[in-house]
């Protein structure tokens, strides 16, 4: 009797731990966000540096709350490196498959870089059933496929913009220079790759051809290119007074260099990289006044004091990681990219990916880069005013350093300035 | 516009000479692979850079000691991995294109990456040569790289170490029978291959920022001006880079900007159809294959 007694107390004891450790684990069990991206690019290490810091203020707060529980979120990151000149898209995608088999997300954040990549993807995200929020790859080819077969690709989305909706910017910029200072003819040179060729062939067919422009001469050059003479040389000849550059790629700064050197007399006005953040000034030896870049949301690398969302988002970068936030393309939205997942998720009550998918279809949120809906291609809606939409970022470096606001309207703080040596056509 | 484009020609040619002249030392002179030399470019800009932003040494110093630093990188790897593979050309290869791959990934994983990694101009100025706008760092670049192989090939020619590169290519055997020690020898030479690979790094990179990637470019740029001007010919270097320098910057110009890339490709492919060894180059074994 006594053994019997002593041998169901010691059972009911080792119940009693096992239930309440299995209790203790499973209120304590993360939510998992992929990132699987090319993090050794500065748009992708930012990117998965803003869902850190994204991260960490969501948990500092609770966590998301999932039916009746809070659960903290959990980053795992994944360098799939298809940014890398000569990685097969299969070999990135890979890695996109191995996060998803292996940290199982409930969502992916910020994604591949190139459209090829995303591309091929989103059936990888279709077959596992994964909702994404890309920050990075522009193509309007996976909104196009999105509407074509949307209860297959329901998972995919875009916080970031499209290069259509780039176009619309960069227009913007020559149609003010155009009305402004008379200028008609401009040299276009993009980046080999399909988010800037195709933008480039729309401002191109869109803008320059129905305006009147004379398109003196376009370049495409492969990723790694280290000369551009050639082209500030043709700038020249050709009498440009507007250079349009579309680049991504770290060599552009090159481009940069050379158009100060040579002593272009031309307006350089599109997106490279390298000039998106602060560092540009020390990196390009204080010579880039004048340079007007478009960086590709609010936030991204640059704010305005009328979207104070965009301001506190910089502020807070800085203060967490010691130096200022570089990439023009990317941090912003990857930034909303969290919350809009956070509350997806608390909206579905659930981490079933359909329900949550359709959650962020719903999303109408107001944070850093202005108001953020997405249309039905799940593409978030970009325009000029951040109370209604989400909005770019235009400004021109002065001869002293800074950065001013120029377009959209809503934020600017002033408008373009032709650098000293260039006179306006009119 | 055409003199322009020779201008800027001449440069880029430059240019290709100063990154394969290293690798022309060590893998066509001395007979010993070095694939990791595109690392040791990008080692070098790095251990510059780090030693101006983070330790404040002045940049000719950091560029100096850097040089140094990667020299004694590209000893140590001889020492301790290639000795162990030294005559099997195919492993030589691959374990330096291993050494390479750790290199420079290692920084991409440490977060080098952004446009705050450059290194200044040495002087910041342009003039007019031939109707065009050329930056001083371009033509010192120009005036080095004329020094820099008047001091090879005096070094090569003249001296004993230089004649006991030749040497140890031509017959490593016969070249112990004299007395040379051929690991001494090897190790020398890719350490002075990794050293000149430094040099063009110090004057190359003021022209852009730091990039990882480069070193895969560079590589790339050192094999194709190798192959085309022949393995162990200063003189073959020296044409294949005016060759593919002058034809990639024409191309541009004249063609189109996006076809430059297949430009070095297509020299390599031309040569090894017509003269495998390449314009200068002497080895018989390949010439008696076609």
């Amino acid at each position: 009797m006594k053994k019997r007694i002593c041998s169901l107390t010691v059972f009911l004891g080792v119940v009693s731990v096992l239930v309440s450790v299995c209790v203790t684990a499973r209120a304590a069990d993360p939510i998992v966000i992929g990132v699987p991206t090319s993090t050794g690019f500065v748009e992708g290490k930012e990117g998965l540096a803003v869902v850190e810091m994204a991260v960490e203020e969501i948990n500092a707060k609770g966590g998301v709350t999932v039916g009746s529980e809070k659960r903290p979120f959990k980053v795992e990151s994944i360098d799939i490196r298809d940014a890398a000149p000569g990685v097969p898209v299969p070999e990135a995608l890979l890695g996109l498959e191995k996060i998803i088999l292996d940290k199982k997300p409930a969502g992916l954040l910020v994604g591949p870089f190139r459209s090829e990549a995303l591309l091929a993807g989103m059936d990888i995200l279709a077959k596992y059933k994964v909702p994404m929020l890309g920050t990075i790859a522009m193509t309007p080819a996976s909104e196009a496929k999105i509407k074509k077969d949307p209860e297959k690709y329901k998972y995919v989305f875009r916080t970031c913009l499209n290069s259509k909706y780039l176009v619309k910017y960069l227009v913007g910029i020559m149609a003010f220079v155009n009305k402004e200072f008379g200028f008609n003819k401009v040299y276009i040179m993009n980046q080999d790759v399909a988010w800037a060729r195709a933008t480039a062939d729309l401002i191109k067919k869109n803008y320059f051809e129905k305006a009147g422009w004379q398109v003196v001469g376009h370049e495409a050059y492969p990723t790694g290119t280290l000369d551009f003479s050639s082209a500030m040389m043709k700038v020249r000849a050709g009498g440009a007074q507007v250079i349009l550059p579309i680049f991504d790629m770290p060599q552009s700064g090159i481009l940069v260099k050379q158009w100060n050197a040579m002593k272009v007399p031309a307006l350089l006005a599109g997106f490279i990289s390298p000039l998106a953040g602060p560092g540009a000034w020390k990196t390009f030896d204080q010579k880039i006044g004048g340079a007007v870049n478009c960086n590709f949301e609010l936030g991204s690398a640059m704010g305005s004091p009328k979207v104070p969302q965009s301001m506190d988002f910089l502020a807070a970068y800085e203060k967490k990681y010691g130096k200022p936030m570089e990439a023009g393309h990317g941090p912003a939205p990857t930034y909303e990219s969290v919350y809009i997942l956070a509350e997806a998720i608390e909206r579905a009550g659930s981490l079933d990916p359909d329900a949550i998918a359709a959650e962020i279809a719903k999303t109408d949120r107001t944070g850093v880069m202005g108001r953020i809906r997405f249309d039905e291609g799940h593409q978030a809606i970009f325009d000029m005013d951040p109370k209604e939409s989400a909005v770019a970022c235009v400004f021109q470096w002065t001869d002293d350093g800074n950065r001013v606001n120029v377009f959209p309207e809503a934020i600017a703080d002033g408008n373009i300035q032709l650098p000293a040596g260039l006179k306006p056509a009119k | 516009m055409f003199l322009g484009t020779c201008v800027y020609a001449l440069i880029n040619s430059v240019i290709l000479l100063l990154m394969a002249i290293g690798f022309n030392l060590t893998f066509g002179i001395s007979g010993v692979s070095n694939f990791a030399y595109g690392a040791f470019y990008i080692l070098s800009a790095f251990v510059t850079w780090m030693l101006i932003n983070w330790i404040g040494i002045p940049y000719f110093l950091s560029a100096v000691l850097s040089i140094v630093f990667t020299a004694f990188v590209g000893a140590v790897m001889y020492r301790f991995i290639l000795i162990r593979v030294r005559g099997q050309v195919l492993s030589e290869v691959i374990a330096t294109f291993g050494i390479g791959l750790i290199i420079l990934e290692f920084f991409r994983y440490l977060g080098f990456v952004g446009i705050e990694y450059s290194l200044p101009v040495f002087i910041d100025q342009s003039f007019v040569i031939a109707g065009t706008y050329v930056d001083m760092q371009r033509i010192l670049i120009v005036l080095f790289s004329i020094v820099l192989i008047l001091l090879l090939w005096l070094f090569i020619h003249h001296t004993s170490i230089g004649l006991a590169f030749r040497g140890i290519a031509q017959d490593e055997r016969t070249a112990l029978t004299f007395g040379i020690d051929s690991d001494w020898i090897a190790m020398l030479s890719v350490s002075i291959g990794g050293g000149l690979a430094a040099i063009a790094a110090t004057v190359v990179v003021p022209l852009g920022t730091i990039s990882v990637s480069e070193g895969y470019d560079v590589l790339i740029n050192a094999l194709a001006v190798c192959i085309i001007g022949g393995l162990g010919s200063t003189g073959g270097v020296i044409v294949a880079s005016l060759v593919v320098g002058f034809a990639q910057r024409f191309t541009d110009t004249y063609i189109g900007s996006h076809w430059t890339m297949i430009v070095s490709l297509v020299a390599i492919f031309l040569v090894l159809v017509i003269k495998p060894s390449g314009l200068y180059g002497k080895q018989k074994e390949l010439e008696e294959r076609i």
